[in-house]
């Protein structure tokens, strides 16, 4: 064939067309083929224990009908995979209910151990944000055997909790109780803390992030009714529709701790404002965290705005006589008294 | 029963930990810091007036400002370029005149007399000699201006500013301030910039400012850069205008490298780089007089000559190799011309030819000898008159003599465009790939480091070269 610049031009284009469906992140046609090839008994398995537990969680029952809905297989694979689940004495049923045995609910709680482990790891030691925890637990929880999840327990400092406030089960299948009432449920003017973000499913949970309501927050709800729920949160107003505010646990606080007046984030203090740290908010964790710290971002601290940033951020602030610039993210972690 | 005792043990603690919860571990490293605050305010004095005085305050308000804060940045930017290349001119002739017109004469007619075998004198002199010679002429003047000035702004506490000011930029491609100013460092020399993100103290943000330093032009290609368009864009506009296009189109590239820069740091850190912890801060620190001589010692010592040095050993194999290509024949062509025959093809599809491309090969350990080796190739394939022989580099005083052997090679404006885009997108020299390696200890990223750009270099060349044919 003879040279011509046009068809160069489309051969180009075909070829990284082709290469953008083969492999482009998460959706590319060679990484699902991947991911389909490994989706073998063991996954199914674990998948369906996982989704019992929840369920039983919940108090909910399942039939066989509703498991094949929730889950993402072939169905004739999830039928053959509860037979032989049945015959090892995972599962058993009761008339059409399908119900763990003790050694079922101990298998899924491993199965559990290892996703909030892993949540919790991708939360401190790792970048990822916070939209990918999930889905990258959801692929390791399958990976890690039992040995490899309590090095890795181990090496987090055996944590109580995942990153969305979800208590992790122990070695010996232990699991805290996560306090609170969902937030619909608390009355105007009742003061909590927020203990739990659920992260499923995945497009209110993204509302959540977005409207930057963090774990561990104090707050007070200053209207509920069945249209939305609006709440005053450290030093910010958050309105929430009752669907979304379902997704967030708060634990009611019963005694009159003098909080909240003029808690806000350092975010939003102004030039010559001078203010008082009151600390870091659970959200800034792992080596971001240590770094505030070591940078004298410690209860107590005096704090005010140095320099402004022609930009609009990240803006300086003098703290113990040294002028540290933080991003407003950062500086929104970052909890305090205004003088 | 030790064994029972332990087990006891442990499992009281694993009970006392999980009594008393995750936030332990937090509320004590708070406490401890909070008291060591508390002890240092009860017992160290301060001076009140001497914190944060009024001179620094000011001049943080002037360079930071809305209005004078970028204009000042870009006006000392644009000085220290242009002290560097223009000021590194003269050193830079009169050790090429030195190095390369005066003692390489002499070191043929000294080898002469003791009878040297042919090869050997070529080998060692027309090849390795002559290209450490060469990057010497070439990179020590420029070096030796611009890191002395660069480290003096750094002491002075200016650059902190700097990134202060541009840090917004940089969030957005997922880049840390500071990288505003490997970027620069990078303008001196890719192996250095390199070198100076370990000021970035964010892993993620570090690698991709390593990863990323090579869009910079370096020292080593600004002259390619400049020489070329003064030959090929310059000719395109009426003379009056010529200095200035050819100035515009360098100034394209070099923006066009930052877009590249902030293109790719984006994607980085959307892709292969998402998983790397990511953290922020910058300190601004108090303004000093700069120690004027310790600096110019240090930043001669430490990065000039540690740069140097590496891209001597480094450019020595690499005129050999040069000289043994042109040298050394297989049926009735030497190597390089065979070399040459097969990637012309390929050289055409990019705009380019097989001079270039071989150029660029042999010359990945030293940028600076990428025209020298092009116009000696050039002279080897043609057979036009001119040059010094095979396997011996040589550059013309005279900008329209080296258009003329340029354009006898068939080099079209096309090709000179295409020249300063891969000029600017391709792999990092070896000094840096080494300095990579160094930094990251990964090879993973330092292969990808240096075919990414190469690659880069291809897909726009390509684009460019079949897009003009179908214009023109």
């Amino acid at each position: 064939m003879k040279y011509n610049p046009t068809y160069a031009l489309i051969l180009f284009f075909i070829i990284s067309g082709v290469l953008y469906v083969l492999f482009r992140p998460a959706k590319g046609w060679f990484w699902i083929i991947k991911n389909n090839f490994k989706s073998n008994e063991k996954i199914v398995t674990e998948d369906i224990l996982k989704q019992l537990y929840h369920f039983e969680n919940s108090g909910n029952k399942v039939d066989t009908k509703t498991l094949l809905q929730v889950l993402d297989f072939n169905n004739n694979q999830i039928i053959e995979v509860v037979k032989k689940m049945t015959i090892n004495d995972l599962i058993y049923f009761e008339s059409d209910v399908l119900k763990l045995t003790n050694a079922g609910r101990d298998y899924a709680l491993r199965i559990v151990r290892i996703h909030r482990l892993w949540e919790r790891y991708l939360a401190d030691k790792t970048g990822f944000s916070k939209e990918e925890w999930h889905d990258r637990a959801e692929m390791m929880e399958h990976k890690l055997n039992h040995d490899e999840t309590n090095t890795l327990a181990a090496h987090l400092g055996n944590p109580k909790f995942d990153p969305h406030g979800d208590p992790i089960p122990t070695k010996t299948g232990k699991v805290a109780e996560v306090h609170g009432v969902e937030l619909p449920l608390l009355p105007v003017n009742s003061i909590g803390r927020i203990t739990h973000i659920e992260d499923e499913p995945e497009i209110i949970y993204k509302q959540i992030l977005a409207e930057n309501i963090h774990m561990g927050s104090l707050i007070r709800v200053v209207e509920n009714n069945a249209t939305r729920i609006v709440f005053l949160s450290e030093g910010e107003e958050f309105r929430l529709a009752p669907i979304v505010a379902a997704n967030l646990t708060v634990a009611p606080i019963e005694k009159e701790i003098i909080i909240e007046d003029n808690i806000a984030r350092l975010s939003s203090l102004k030039e010559d404002e001078t203010a008082i740290i009151t600390g870091i908010s659970k959200e800034s964790r792992g080596e971001s965290r240590r770094r505030l710290l070591d940078l004298g971002f410690v209860k107590g601290a005096t704090i005010k705005i140095d320099l402004i940033n022609p930009l609009g951020e990240p803006n300086a602030y003098l703290i113990k006589g040294t002028s540290i610039a933080l991003r407003k993210d950062q500086a929104a972690k970052i909890l305090i008294k205004k003088d | 029963m030790a064994n029972k005792n332990i087990d006891h043990i442990l499992e009281l603690s694993n009970e006392l930990r999980w009594q008393i919860g995750d936030e332990f571990h937090d509320n004590l490293t708070e406490g401890i810091y909070a008291d060591a605050a508390q002890i240092v305010s009860d017992t160290v004095q301060v001076d009140e007036s001497k914190k944060r005085f009024r001179l620094d305050r000011q001049i943080d308000k002037i360079v930071t400002s809305k209005v004078f804060g970028f204009p000042i940045m870009f006006l000392i930017l644009a000085t220290v370029l242009w002290l560097t290349i223009i000021g590194a001119n003269y050193p830079s002739s009169l050790l090429a005149q030195l190095l390369l017109d005066t003692f390489h004469p002499i070191l043929k007619t000294g080898v002469a007399a003791i009878n040297m075998p042919w090869w050997l004198s070529g080998f060692l002199i027309d090849g390795v000699y002559l290209a450490v010679a060469w990057v010497i002429a070439v990179m020590l003047p420029p070096m030796a201006i611009f890191f002395p000035m660069f480290t003096l702004l750094e002491d002075f506490g200016y650059l902190p500013r700097v990134a202060f000011n541009l840090d917004n930029l940089f969030k957005k491609s997922g880049a840390h301030g500071k990288q505003a100013l490997t970027m620069t460092m990078g303008f001196g020399c890719n192996a250095a910039g390199v070198v100076a993100t370990r000021i970035i103290d964010s892993p993620r943000e570090r690698l991709i400012a390593i990863i990323t330093n090579n869009f910079s032009l370096c020292n080593g290609r600004w002259p390619t850069q400049i020489l070329i368009a003064t030959i090929f864009i310059g000719a395109v506009v009426p003379s009056t205008f010529s200095s200035l296009a050819s100035l515009l189109a360098v100034i394209v590239i070099a923006v066009l490298g930052m877009a590249f820069m902030f293109g790719t740091s984006w994607a980085l850190s959307k892709t292969l780089l998402k998983g790397q912890v990511s953290t922020f801060n910058l300190e601004l620190p108090p303004y000093r007089p700069p120690r004027f001589w310790k600096t110019i010692y240090t930043s001669l010592i430490d990065r000039t000559m540690i740069v140097l040095w590496r891209a001597i050993v480094f450019a020595a194999p690499a005129g050999a190799v040069i000289w043994l290509i042109s040298n050394i024949y297989i049926g009735n062509e030497s190597i390089a011309a065979w070399a040459i025959d097969s990637m012309n093809g390929f050289g055409f599809l990019l705009g380019l030819n097989g001079v270039i491309l071989l150029a660029y090969i042999v010359a990945i350990p030293a940028n600076e000898i990428v025209i020298p080796t092009i116009l000696m190739l050039t002279v080897l394939v043609t057979g036009i008159d001119g040059g010094a022989g095979a396997g011996v580099m040589f550059e013309l005083d005279s900008v329209n003599a080296t258009g003329d052997i340029l354009k006898a090679g068939g080099w079209t404006l096309l090709t000179a465009i295409n020249l300063m885009l891969f000029s600017l997108l391709h792999n990092p020299c070896s000094t840096t790939i080494y300095t990579i390696y160094k930094e990251t200890k990964s090879v993973k990223w330092t292969v990808f480091a240096s075919i990414m750009p190469v690659i880069l270099g291809f897909i726009v060349t390509f684009l460019v070269a079949q897009i003009w044919r179908i214009v023109f």
